[in-house]
């Protein structure tokens, strides 16, 4: 029984949060947020990212990929929502997982080397708008209609994977009616997407859209326990010092014992993260309850932590000089995504209530 | 991650099934089968039964061989604890004892202590109270007042202890007792080994909001303890309570869990029966919210089980993180407890096993609001984790 990451995925957590917080820490996310610009990512971080194989990491080596599971990449997801890292890398991820999973061995040649390898920015409109479980598009004779709703990065993407009734879909964003809409969270760049008998490619392979689902899931479940730690990391340094009533307001009851709350509120959707994705890799029966329940308690547990370091910060929380609003605005952006804690409360009813 | 276990584990869980499926009546298994008889009735069956199992070694899993011991892993005992809970086999009638005591023995008592205590206590010989809270000292243990002058040989016990665990069937005590003026309020105390089976030890029950009286007060009026029977050295009785209360850090709830999801299956099962008007109450979608949101918790605590698992099976102190496990198996049991109180809904207040209430979880409802109370409050734990955990200030 060892219910803890390995020692490479130790590593490999420790040189993700040394890598970001050496070329890209709360500084340049801060100057990022500033200039809000049309990229949606620095260049010299999308091509690190790159180059750091965090793109490679669920690619088969076939294909020039690391090879690796959802555990690992989960890893990467975890200090990325840490450290509340820019761009597309969730979306190309899992537009890669969509083409791993149903594309032809000649889509998978033609695609997931240049995902591998970060030449390739992608998102993802995996679920019709507000659900959890329909596809967002419908197809007919080649072609896709539908309202895709906010799909991230769809105006830097080069790419759009999107799921119809019959399957997922390659669109080339050309072939879409695309509309930038500004973000609340800065981290992420949105356009409304509208297809109106788009040109598009069937994955050959079958329809894993619940999979694939799960799988985005568990990934934004990561990142929204990365963030919902660091929120508590740095409302409990920040309470150890803040001092008022002669005492530092850490040591208030009303206050210290909220945080010890969140703290085991936040180990446990860390527990239920890992073993999701861990669930996800070697195909227990369990996995897809497993899903649920790691998105479910990370989105509640995020929201928490982040609603706490507001309020623990006093007023300086609610500047937009402090960096809480980068976490909050992360937090329910993910949170809403790929299905929210409702839905796979409700989800997890119709699977275990039967 | 590595989520099996070891063929020797494995072997261990076969080998204790069997015996529990040869050696645990089916009738003993359900739910409400305790319910018409007698607390001490009750009792009796729970000591005859967990003798037996001693006798086939099915005791003390994690304790040396020296001491009557299995000699095995953290991972014997977590699996022996789940076993335990899946069979609903009857709980130890030595909670305290095998958790608290013995380890404390072991690791600090004289070889005299050791030899009259473990091993009787393992076959139910000897039944131990914890006596430590008083009515003036509840989750502030250091405001004890008990007496225990020295008087020849003897020690002379005057005061009194409440919310005794087994008060009314118990054998011994060990107790805290001031037996000098120590200059701070934890100087001057001594654990005592207390004899209850003498004249000025009167044990009386309290009724508790179930109507049992699992607990009791126990009033000391010129009692008296051989010299000889103290644990840890005279006026070290803080420090000896502190060890002995440490001993629960590399618990990892996997027990709790086995049984709390036992009740949540049950739940479930009632909620398929329960009209609630417009439809069974497993079709409300506020009560799926909260079934669902049970069984989260419930999963994320097996989650955290494997998580103390693995640290105690690689040789780490839990600290006080164990404060942790005892906030979240409590927690979680007071959530499918109010689970079960709302699919019943105007159902709840029937106090017998009749349509869809059943006696037995409404006791078990009733019964968790004890458990973030006793062992350290939910609040007391609370301040520990801020303080102990994340670091906070005083």
């Amino acid at each position: 029984m060892k219910f803890q990451l390995t020692d490479e995925q130790r590593a490999l957590q420790e040189a993700v949060r040394d890598y970001l917080g050496d070329r890209f820490g709360q500084q340049q996310v801060r100057a990022f947020y500033d200039a809000n610009d049309e990229t949606g990512i620095p260049a010299d971080l999308w091509k690190a990212i790159g180059e750091q194989g965090w793109l490679a990491v669920m690619v088969p080596e076939e294909h020039d990929g690391i090879g690796l599971g959802l555990l690992d990449a989960s890893v990467i997801a975890r200090a990325f929502g840490a450290c509340t890292v820019p761009g597309p890398w969730l979306g190309t991820v899992v537009a890669g997982e969509a083409i791993r999973l149903a594309g032809s061995p000649d889509q998978q040649a033609k695609w997931l080397p240049r995902i591998a390898a970060g030449e390739v920015k992608a998102a993802v409109a995996l679920l019709k708008q507000g659900t959890s479980n329909q596809p967002a598009a419908t197809a007919s004779g080649g072609t896709l209609s539908g309202n895709l709703g906010l799909v991230e990065y769809a105006a830097q993407a080069d790419l759009l994977v999107v799921s119809a009734d019959d399957g997922l879909d390659l669109v080339e964003p050309a072939a879409a009616s695309i509309t930038p809409r500004e973000a609340l969270d800065r981290t992420t760049r949105l356009a409304e997407v509208i297809l109106d008998g788009a040109t598009a490619e069937k994955l050959a392979n079958g329809n894993p859209l619940a999979e694939l689902v799960d799988r985005a899931a568990v990934l934004a479940a990561n990142d929204l326990v990365g963030i919902a730690r660091k929120a508590l990391t740095d409302t409990v340094e920040y309470d150890k010092t803040r001092v008022q009533f002669g005492k530092p307001v850490g040591s208030f009851q009303a206050i210290k014992h909220d945080l010890a709350d969140i703290h085991l509120a936040v180990t446990m959707a860390e527990h239920a993260a890992l073993y999701a994705a861990h669930a996800q890799d070697i195909d227990t029966a369990d996995k897809v309850v497993a899903a649920s329940i790691a998105k479910a308690k990370a989105g509640d547990t995020a929201n928490a932590a982040t609603s706490a370091m507001i309020q623990y910060h006093g007023g300086i929380g609610y500047t937009w000089e402090h960096d809480s609003h980068f976490y909050l605005k992360r937090a329910k952006r993910l949170e809403y995504a790929f299905g929210d804690a409702s839905q796979h409360r409700e989800r997890i009813a119709s699977l275990v209530l039967a | 991650m590595d989520l099996t276990f070891s063929k020797e584990d494995e072997d261990f869980r076969s080998e204790f099934r069997s015996w529990l499926d040869q050696n645990l009546p089916a009738e003993m298994r359900t739910l409400d089968w305790w319910r018409p008889k007698s607390e001490d009735e009750q009792f009796q069956i729970r000591r005859d039964w967990e003798a037996k199992k001693a006798e086939a070694g099915f005791c003390g899993i994690q304790w040396p061989t020296e001491y009557g011991g299995r000699g095995g892993t953290p991972t014997m005992k977590a699996i022996y604890d789940e076993e335990m809970a899946k069979s609903n086999a009857p709980r130890t009638v030595n909670p305290l004892g095998l958790a608290f005591l013995a380890p404390t023995v072991m690791a600090i008592g004289t070889d005299e202590q050791k030899a009259a205590i473990i091993r009787p206590m393992l076959r139910t010989e000897t039944i131990w109270c914890q006596g430590f809270s008083e009515p003036g000292a509840g989750s502030d243990l250091a405001a004890l007042q008990m007496k225990a002058e020295p008087q020849g040989e003897e020690y002379v016990l005057n005061g009194q202890k409440i919310w005794t665990t087994n008060a009314m069937h118990g054998d011994k005590i060990f107790t805290l007792a001031r037996t000098s003026a120590g200059a701070k309020r934890h100087e001057g105390i001594s654990m005592l080994l207390v004899d209850m089976h003498q004249p000025g030890v009167e044990a009386r029950p309290l009724k508790q909001i179930t109507g049992e009286s699992e607990f009791g007060e126990v009033f000391f009026t010129d009692a008296t303890c051989p010299q000889t029977e103290v644990l840890g050295g005279e006026g070290n009785g803080w420090m000896t309570a502190m060890l002995l209360l440490s001993f629960e850090r590399g618990s990892s709830a996997i027990g709790q869990y086995t049984e709390f999801k036992g009740q949540w299956n049950a739940v479930v099962d009632l909620a398929k029966k329960v009209d609630r008007g417009s439809g069974k109450a497993i079709e409300d979608p506020v009560l799926r919210q909260k079934l669902a949101n049970s069984l989260i918790e419930l999963e994320c605590l097996k989650l955290h089980s494997w998580h103390v698992l693995t640290q105690t099976s690689q040789g780490r102190d839990l600290g006080y993180e164990a404060s942790m496990t005892k906030i979240m198996w409590s927690e979680t049991f007071r959530k499918v407890s109010d689970t079960y109180e709302a699919v019943l809904g105007s159902a709840f207040q029937v106090n017998e096993t009749v349509g869809t209430t059943i006696e037995e979880l409404t006791t078990l409802a009733l019964w968790s609001r004890s458990c973030t109370i006793w062992g350290g409050s939910q609040q007391v734990q609370r301040s520990i984790v801020a303080e102990r955990v994340l670091g906070l200030p005083r």
